[in-house]
């Protein structure tokens, strides 16, 4: 776990900037920072598994080279793991915002809890 | 000869069957009787295999199952004990009674395709939460979990409804991205991801501050989950505009998920010396309790009062995680037994005064008592109950961890549950008078028939089993006693996971065993 500091800069800045543009009033940006936080979230997993140089990868099985040290597997399970489900989830909030898009005709969260709707299905609505 | 192989195997049993029965739903698409039979069935059977879990492991121990068959602190293990088994019977009881209750209310053809596989999916996510013992399984469920939920949540939500919905998701995201986080960090301090193993290495740790870093970031992620104070923002605006049935199973089980991580990381897996966290819980919950029951003050929609008593009673809850004693977690797992229960019940009460009155707005209801008598009287029962009057259910619950608040001198934690409970019963009779005994304003329609006669139905039945847990408390206090008992056992639980090494090859040679 020594000379990992590059990632820990790196997680901590994307973590930040992401939940900086969650925070955004524009949908979009808050998409984006959702990207950046799961990815930070991914890198502490990564780095978990310890200073890459000189080990070896463990998958290599019999004709692995004799004395290398293997990197510790688990983390790149759970990665694999959390990778997925990010998508999952990202593609579920992109579907969720267009909804918004149609709905509202608003992708903005300042004008989106206004009670009279902007445009889409619910201003139709409000004109029946 | 056992069907499952060892009884063991019957632990993923609550994880398999919903998902199963899902996919089986998936393949019919078109909303038919059958469906809806096949998915009351598998309701069923799940709340008598949490039932047979609950009596097989008061007198045995509890079931552990290897997954795959990997040696147990590297493989993924399943731990059904007394208070997974509990919290199994509640959230398949619960089930039982928001899809009977979406039955009544919608007619088969009028269903949402989608409405039922996402259920049995969410249901799959929550058990699996109860029987993990595995830091990222935990996780991995989870998102099970809060994927379905979202599904449901937009599924029949209207145009001016969706909008609810982002900021449940976003803070949720935010939580899942964290709690990530919080494995990876757990994984570079313990070296391990499983509850046993963690015991065991918490224990050499206790008093290290990464070790209560850890425990802090936990209680974050897992009190955002659950609600509790000053994360409970998302709750009342997104639990008020889904359909009645969902929102009431969310009402009963989402929250109670959290709270049910939150005994089950601080009572098992995290040693109990950390007393400082558990103060902060304490205080956090006074406040939890306080802040949810005055937001429920100026609201004037039923659903939306009943979800600021939500983040109150999580409040009750909690305090009585922090006050930690085995007297203390015994009455917080009686409190969410009584809760789960009369929470979902008074949620599909606003269901159905939404359907009578054709909306739940108290200023424009009225003259139900009249119109359904039997629907005011499961209202009284549930809502006397929520507010903690004897003999019901609820008195038990805050009676006890009022007690232990007497007993560790925290009269200030009290004396906020005590003002919490008033105005508890002030909303409910808020609800009362303005949907039951005032007349029906002029143009409102108080209509009942066969739809609405059969929810109230599910409704009075609900009722009555709250009624049966007062009456009964204390048999229900016994088995709350032994999960309590058994969650705080910590060396207990790491000798249960242990022992299950002990079998290699269960139904072919028994006396096969490794040493």
């Amino acid at each position: 776990m020594t000379n990992q500091l590059e990632a820990a800069v790196l997680v901590a800045v994307l973590f930040s900037c992401g939940l900086y543009l969650c925070f955004s009033r524009r949908m979009l940006r808050m998409l984006f920072g959702f990207l950046m936080i799961s990815n930070a979230a991914n890198l502490v997993l990564i780095a978990i598994s310890g200073d890459p140089t000189g080990k070896r990868a463990a998958t290599v099985g019999a004709d692995a080279p004799a004395g290398v040290l293997p990197v510790d597997p688990l983390p790149q399970a759970l990665i694999l793991t959390a990778i997925v489900i990010g998508f999952a989830v990202a593609a579920y909030l992109t579907v969720l915002i267009y909804r918004l898009y149609t709905d509202r005709g608003t992708a903005n969260v300042s004008t989106l809890f206004e009670d009279k709707a902007r445009g889409g299905a619910a201003a139709k609505e409000d004109a029946l | 000869m056992n069907p499952f192989g060892t009884p063991a195997n019957l632990a993923a049993f609550p994880v398999m069957f919903p998902a199963i029965v899902a996919l089986i739903c998936l393949l019919a698409p078109r909303p038919s009787v059958w469906r809806r039979v096949l998915a009351l069935a598998a309701c069923a059977g799940l709340l008598a295999h949490a039932c047979w879990i609950v009596s097989h492991v008061m007198n045995d121990s509890p079931l552990v199952l290897r997954l795959g068959g990997w040696i147990a602190p590297y493989g993924i293990v399943l731990v059904a004990d007394t208070l997974a088994g509990i919290m199994l019977a509640l959230s398949s009881f619960t089930a039982i009674t928001c899809v009977l209750f979406g039955f009544a209310e919608t007619p088969t053809k009028d269903e949402h395709p989608l409405r039922l596989p996402l259920f049995l999916f969410l249901l799959a996510g929550i058990n699996l939460t109860f029987v993990t013992g595995d830091l990222f399984n935990l996780f991995v469920a989870f998102e099970v979990m809060l994927l379905s939920s979202y599904g449901l949540m937009t599924l029949e939500a209207g145009a001016r409804e969706s909008r609810q919905a982002l900021s449940y998701l976003t803070l949720n995201l935010v939580g899942s991205a964290l709690f990530l986080a919080v494995c990876g960090f757990t994984y570079s301090l313990l070296g391990t991801l499983n509850f046993a193993e963690m015991i065991v290495r918490t224990d050499v740790l206790a008093g290290d501050y990464r070790l209560t870093l850890l425990a802090v970031l936990m209680l974050l992620v897992f009190g955002l989950k659950a609600g509790l104070f000053p994360l409970y923002q998302w709750l009342p605006g997104s639990y008020s505009v889904m359909p009645a049935p969902i929102a009431a199973f969310y009402a009963g089980m989402l929250t109670k998920v959290g709270v049910y991580i939150l005994i089950r990381i601080f009572g098992t897996v995290l040693p109990p010396s950390m007393t400082e966290l558990h103060t902060l819980i304490a205080w956090t919950a006074g406040l939890t309790m306080v802040i949810g029951v005055l937001g429920a003050v100026g609201q004037m929609r039923v659903q939306t009062i009943l979800s600021y008593h939500i983040v109150s009673q999580i409040g009750f809850m909690a305090l009585a995680i922090g006050l930690f004693t085995p007297f203390a977690i015994t009455a917080a797992i009686f409190y969410i037994i009584h809760h789960i229960i009369v929470k979902a019940a008074l949620f599909l009460v606003g269901g159905s005064i939404t359907k009578l009155n054709g909306t739940d707005d108290l200023s424009r209801t009225g003259g139900l008592w009249r119109a359904a008598p039997w629907l005011g009287i499961a209202f009284v029962l549930q809502a006397m109950s929520l507010a903690g009057l004897p003999p019901l259910s609820g008195f038990w619950g805050k009676f006890m961890i009022i007690q232990e608040g007497f007993t560790q001198g925290e009269w200030v934690l009290v004396a906020m549950s005590l003002v919490a409970s008033i105005l508890t019963l002030m909303s409910m009779l808020k609800i009362w008078l303005g949907a039951f005994w005032k007349a029906a304003p002029e143009g409102t329609p108080v209509a009942t028939n066969g739809r609405t006669r059969a929810m109230t139905t599910v409704i009075v039945a609900m009722a009555c089993v709250s009624l049966v847990i007062g009456f009964g408390a204390e048999k229900f206090l016994r088995i709350a006693k032994h999960a309590a008992d058994e969650t705080l056992d910590r060396a207990g639980y790491v000798a249960d996971v242990r022992a299950a090494n002990e079998i290699l090859y269960p139904s072919k040679t028994p006396g096969a065993t490794q040493p």
